[in-house]
């Protein structure tokens, strides 16, 4: 890891793609499990995430 | 089922146009490259080899989806001039790759590190381009109720459009 | 010391900047105070402007637009999985991938155009409906953060010398963040139609 491979413009792709790498799983995460709750919802008791609302 | 179970329908429409990127990209990048628009300094026969396979897997996903989609609503469907229309333009689109692949593999490889490929190749490249941008077309006017056979009166769109119940009536 | 850091940084200086203002716009809820002066322009967009008279008026128009806006975005797909399968070694081993990345971008370039022109179409056909859908502002942020990332990041990255001398796994990360971007923007533009 020498100075000359991590110069500022391979900081700033390595870093970026941890945030939009980071942001998106954060984002398609929050859609799997909205999603599994309105499948819960709809089809019968699977209770993955403590959704109050399924019985 | 498929059309009524939650979120069913639009996995399967979801699945079916995403992977337009997988299919038609691969197969677009491959035609652009016998026009010379794209990498046009790279081998044409080894971007169309390796390209072939994510073509094909893209391929085969759609045409699973494709078939559950129209097996979920077969009337609509079948009697519909734009799915009529599709379905053509895709046997059409299969004989051409037929074709294109049958001469590419004929032709010599003297042209493969040319910037453009020979006549008859970027023909069929361009047919190949044509025939694949109808598809799409056709494919997004299926949804749309225009030419619905209880909306039409012309014998002829009546017939395209396989409205059976309506011609028997006129 | 200061100024040598930035003159020296500059790329990652504009990163922590444009991090640091997203995250300020959210804590002071800038964002909530922008929204509603917004309306009037989406309004506006399809009710008063004439690509939004063509859409509305014109539904076979409409349509066609949409199709040229699902090819442009096939060929965004395949430019894109083509460039970042190569750099993540699945695809296309025994070109270089300097070729590949530098043979794609220009079709890249000009598909995104076109999807962007039949997108705004698209979109002000039906402006008041996006409007409020919180998938259509992800697909807009998605769709900044990924030119933003494509053009001003990895571009300059990747021509900026032989990719022998980037470390692998940025050259893996890059890829993989490519991919997922832009499958985010074509994934949760599908999904504005269904909602």
């Amino acid at each position: 890891m020498n100075d000359s491979k991590w110069d500022d413009r391979t900081i700033a792709a390595a870093s970026s793609s941890v945030i939009i790498i980071g942001a998106l799983l954060y984002y398609w995460a929050g859609e799997v499990q909205s999603t599994i709750e309105l499948l819960e919802l709809a089809y019968g008791s699977l209770k993955f995430f403590n959704n109050p609302m399924v019985f | 089922m498929l059309v009524s179970g939650y979120y069913s329908w639009n996995w399967l429409e979801a699945t079916h146009v995403l992977t337009l990127m997988m299919s038609i990209g691969s197969l677009f990048i491959i035609d652009f490259r016998m026009l010379g628009w794209v990498l046009p300094d790279v081998s044409a026969t080894a971007i169309a080899d390796r390209l072939h396979k994510p073509m094909i897997i893209g391929f085969s996903i759609m045409f699973i989806t494709g078939i559950l989609l129209v097996y979920a609503k077969p009337v609509e469907n079948v009697q519909s001039l734009w799915f009529r229309i599709k379905m053509i333009l895709l046997v059409l689109a299969f004989i051409n790759a037929w074709v294109f692949n049958s001469r590419m593999r004929a032709a010599d490889g003297t042209w493969d590190s040319a910037r453009v490929a020979p006549k008859p190749l970027r023909t069929g490249a361009i047919i190949s381009l044509c025939l694949w941008c109808g598809v799409v077309a056709m494919g997004r006017f299926i949804p749309y109720d225009w030419v619905d056979c209880p909306k039409v009166s012309n014998t002829a769109l009546l017939w395209a459009s396989g409205c059976v119940e309506q011609l028997n009536a006129l | 010391m200061l100024s040598s850091f930035l003159s020296n940084y500059r790329n990652v200086a504009s990163l922590a900047f444009i991090v640091l203002a997203v995250v300020l716009v959210e804590f002071f809820e800038v964002r909530a105070a922008i929204y509603p002066s917004l309306l009037p322009f989406f309004e506006w967009l399809k009710y008063s402007s004439w690509i939004g008279y063509l859409g509305i008026t014109y539904g076979s128009v409409y349509a066609t637009v949409q199709a040229g806006h699902l090819i442009s975005m096939a060929i965004i797909g395949g430019t894109v999985l083509v460039t970042d399968l190569r750099l993540l070694g699945v695809l296309l081993k025994n070109i270089p991938s300097e070729t590949i990345t530098k043979g794609t971008h220009q079709c890249f370039k000009y598909s995104l155009s076109v999807s962007i022109a039949t997108g705004i179409f698209c979109a002000a056909g039906v402006a008041d409906k996006v409007y409020y859908m919180p998938v259509f502002w992800i697909k807009m942020l998605a769709l900044l953060a990924g030119s933003g990332f494509m053009f001003f990041i990895k571009q300059p990255l990747l021509n900026s010398r032989p990719h022998s001398e980037i470390g692998p796994w940025t050259l893996r990360m890059l890829a993989v963040a490519s991919i997922f971007i832009w499958f985010t923007v074509a994934a949760t533009g599908r999904w504005i139609g269904f909602s």
